[in-house]
């Protein structure tokens, strides 16, 4: 699956699902002990802080995990999928994908859930990969090529 | 010219013949009809396409190509890898560590509860007037095994994620203090990563788990040995 495009600093694609489910489990349980820690530990009474924060730590940051775990593995897999069929990798490849996804996980809610869940992950990834794009353009534009100084020709001799 | 396989050898030597200072501008014109022949003779006879042949450049004798990684960014700690995916360091083996496990942990209690959902399938209801079983609609089944796969399969799931996300930060912590990647490292890690994951349930459940995750450990070092 070697289109030019394609993004040397990730691992090729049908075991990069792994790897992207991993990260993003990882990233939701950090995420989420630290979030629920100090969610527990503002609400609980004085004198049951640091239980309280350790108790909401242990029976929410997995489940964050979790789903953080279950959207990016998803999509990686829905990703991988895509490219394997289009054969190009582009900012589409995102959006559909983001799209499936968000029927995909929404599929227990009925047919309207599913469709609206759909859109709205799938225009959050438009707007991922435009905000992407725009920044990779000011990039470019910021690191655009210098043309190099013309020599003043009538004026070098008579100086020298 | 190394795309045509077999006659790339014969005329490298053919050049390096013509090309050498020794040689006399009368030799090297005694030469030149030979080179031409070589190649014409070789030309009819390109060998049918056997990618061992080919340049080692291409390297397309190799079966899984893709798996390799550029040699200065892989680990450089000792003893590291595992045989199976080559590794750039603790957030390969953390991301790939702990996706591997989260999945399977995911997919065992998936099954776990398919199998409880087809064992509590909803009776049909029976109708009182006529006495007659009415069976359960399939929806409702369904639901019934679908809320069983989804109540088994992030439980089993996220305790094996957070299981493996433990092991690897401490695996890979002991990895950069030691300086190497042992049998050692991946026992005290796992016993680690099982003392903490049970710290809040007594002494003896800690103990449980301890045992239990040194003996995982233990197993994945052996399964290592052996694939390697």
């Amino acid at each position: 699956m070697s289109t030019p495009e394609a993004d040397h600093s990730r691992d090729p694609c049908p075991i990069v699902i792994l790897n992207d489910f991993g990260g993003a489990y990882a990233m939701g349980v950090i995420g989420g002990s630290i979030w629920h820690g100090i969610k527990g530990f503002r609400n609980s009474p004085y004198g049951e802080r640091r239980i309280g924060a350790l108790s909401a730590i242990k029976a929410r940051a997995p489940v964050v995990g979790g789903n953080f775990g279950v959207w990016g593995g998803l999509f990686s897999f829905y990703d991988c999928s895509i490219k394997a069929i289009r054969k190009r990798e582009d900012a589409w490849n995102a959006i559909i994908a983001g799209f499936c996804v968000g029927g995909s996980l929404a599929v227990r809610g009925g047919r309207k859930h599913m469709l609206n869940s759909a859109i709205t992950c799938a225009i959050f990834l438009g707007i991922l990969e435009g905000v992407g794009m725009m920044f990779q353009r000011y990039m470019a534009y910021a690191n655009k090529p210098v043309p190099m100084p013309v020599p003043d020709q009538g004026a070098a001799p008579l100086g020298a | 010219m190394w795309l045509f396989g077999g006659s790339s050898k014969k005329q490298e030597d053919n050049t390096v013949v013509a090309s050498t200072p020794s040689s006399e501008f009368v030799s090297e014109k005694s030469n030149t009809p030979e080179i031409t022949n070589s190649l014409q003779s070789s030309f009819p006879t390109i060998p049918t396409f056997d990618a061992s042949k080919l340049h080692p450049l291409a390297g397309l004798d190799k079966e899984l190509e893709y798996l390799e990684l550029d040699d200065e960014k892989l680990s450089t700690i000792k003893g590291t890898g595992n045989g199976i995916l080559p590794s750039r360091g603790w957030s390969d083996d953390l991301c790939y560590g702990t996706g591997t496990l989260y999945v399977s942990g995911l997919g065992l209690g998936g099954l776990i509860g398919f199998n409880e959902g087809l064992k509590n399938l909803p009776s049909g209801s029976i109708d009182h007037v006529t006495g007659v079983v009415k069976p359960a609609p399939f929806k409702l089944k369904l639901n019934t095994v679908l809320n069983q796969v989804t109540k088994h399969g992030p439980h089993i799931g996220n305790s094996a994620g957070v299981l493996g996300l433990l092991y690897n930060i401490i695996d890979s912590s002991l990895d950069a203090y030691r300086g190497q990647h042992d049998d050692l490292n991946s026992l005290l890690s796992g016993a680690l990563a099982g003392a903490i994951f049970k710290s809040t349930s007594g002494i003896k459940a800690m103990g449980y788990s301890t045992g239990m995750m040194t003996l995982a450990a233990a197993t994945w070092c052996g399964f290592k040995r052996l694939i390697n």
